[in-house]
């Protein structure tokens, strides 16, 4: 289990729910940053992906080595929360 | 006392291809040693020297010393000389009925052949619900009178297929072989056998191939207006496409941008209730529309899209945005099929007789990958389930299908 889970999301993103719903069946907590709420945090965003879209998700490990994964993407999502 | 030799698998948790390795030789009573390299790296060591360095997995290390890196089932098999000795249904996971996809189409078969008790197995590499999922607000389909959104379209759809017992892999289908009886599918959860297959991976995006298309693909060229329209919060946007999704991102986009041109290649080619709205939107300032306007290259600075270049009526004309949203038709999933002797169009939809069926006896295609199909979400729950009714008719009439 990753020590840190931040995803960044907005209201209408289909792909956001497939991830929070795949967190959620492993049983990882995590933080929802929802742009619509907060689009202050937008650059945050794009800062940290490279791209202007969600999901974004941020895992932190335990060392603080850090995964940003763009999209809906299992192959690098599953990894990063096992 | 000597021990037996054993194969080697060099793996990883994460790795897919490596389980389905390990399942094989499981399903075969092979013994195997497993070798899990993130544990730890002398492990990893000790493959890389086995391999010249070759970082891949899963390694195979034969009783012999033969390596194979990444092998296929088949490859492995062929090698363990074991193929001809095992009836594939006796060894490999078996399904009645896997359907790859779960869209609509999917969905709605789900519900129908699992309400009738066959069992049924779907898989999905990106999001159930399918680009209905993805899409803002559904106001063409039937039964809801203020329209729905997307989301929660697919979600009843999915509960109501889960309901009957329908189970949804998350995964890919890379292949289909026809082994007569069963087909044998190549999946990312490993080989495994189908007595019938749905294919009803629907379709994605078009691109339009210009210049700067790649280059600023997610960032500040999109195809997803739900997912990315935020982005653009009091931001220029340059919408490309006429058709009805076109029309319907366009004005979704509106909620967030300050000005929008929409670029149209020829007329606009959308239902009369969506170019009303698209007038009004107009007629406050929301929108510009540019007709017979191709878009010919997307320019940026410092990383970031500046501008559209396109040609309307010969003369070259100029956009200034913050970004690209693209809708200009869908392309079938069909890239998986090429190498299998399933017929597709000239386009890559798949093509089916009558009864929804391929030319791979006991494969069937609905919805949206289907070669004719109209790319509507009513379209294809109705093919979904005219799918479901034909696929029961061939499995009662097994071995013999009913001709009709």
């Amino acid at each position: 289990m990753p020590k840190n889970v931040t995803i960044f999301t907005t209201n209408t993103c289909g792909y956001c729910q497939m991830v929070k719903k795949y967190l959620g069946a492993k049983g990882v907590v995590y933080e929802e940053v929802n742009l619509d709420i907060y689009p202050e945090r937008q650059a945050e965003a794009i800062n940290l992906s490279g791209a202007m879209t969600v999901p974004v998700t941020v895992v932190t490990q335990h060392d603080d080595s850090r995964d940003v994964i763009v999209g809906y993407n299992l192959a690098r999502l599953a990894p990063a929360v096992a | 006392m000597t021990e037996d030799k054993k194969i080697l698998v060099y793996g990883a948790d994460w790795c897919a291809d490596c389980h389905r390795t390990t399942e094989l030789f499981d399903q075969h009573a092979i013994k195997y040693d497993y070798k899990d390299i993130d544990s730890d790296e002398a492990l990893k060591a000790e493959m890389l020297a086995l391999v010249a360095g070759k970082n891949v997995i899963p390694t195979v290390v034969l009783t012999d010393g033969t390596t194979l890196q990444e092998p296929t089932n088949d490859e492995l098999l062929a090698v363990l000389k074991i193929r001809s000795e095992v009836d594939p249904a006796a060894t490999l996971p078996s399904h009645e009925v896997i359907i790859i996809g779960a869209g609509p189409a999917a969905l709605s078969a789900a519900i129908y052949t699992t309400r009738e008790d066959i069992e049924t197995l779907l898989f999905e590499r990106g999001v159930v619900g399918g680009l209905a999922a993805v899409t803002d607000k559904i106001d063409n389909y039937p039964g809801f009178p203020d329209g729905v959104e997307g989301l929660t379209l697919a979600d009843d759809l999915r509960r109501q297929a889960e309901r009957f017992g329908a189970v949804i892999e998350l995964g890919e289908v890379t292949a289909i072989f026809d082994e007569g009886k069963y087909k044998r599918l190549e999946t990312t959860s490993g080989d495994m056998l189908a007595r019938v297959v749905l294919i009803a991976t629907g379709s994605d995006y078009k691109k339009i191939n210009v210049p700067g298309e790649v280059e600023y693909y997610a960032r500040g060229v999109h195809y997803c207006a739900t997912c990315d329209g935020a982005f653009y919060r009091a931001k220029r946007l340059v919408v490309v496409g006429g058709g009805n999704s076109a029309i319907q991102e366009a004005i979704f986009l509106t909620r967030f941008a300050s000005h929008i041109d929409l670029l149209v290649r020829s007329t606009i080619k959308a239902s009369d209730v969506l170019k009303q709205e698209l007038k009004a939107f107009v007629e406050a300032g929301k929108m510009s529309i540019h007709l017979n306007t191709t878009t010919d290259e997307i320019i940026g600075e410092n990383r970031v899209v500046t501008k559209v270049l396109g040609t309307k009526d010969g003369q070259k004309v100029e956009f200034p945005t913050d970004g690209v949203f693209v809708f200009v038709g869908l392309e079938p999933n069909s890239q998986f099929l090429r190498t299998t002797p399933i017929l597709l169009d000239a386009i890559g939809f798949v093509m089916t007789d009558h009864n929804l069926q391929t030319n791979m006896p006991g494969v069937f295609a609905a919805g949206d990958i289907r070669s004719g199909a109209t790319m509507q979400i009513a379209s294809a729950t109705g093919e979904g389930a005219t799918a479901a009714l034909k696929i029961r008719e061939y499995l009662e009439g097994f071995p013999h299908p009913v001709q009709n």
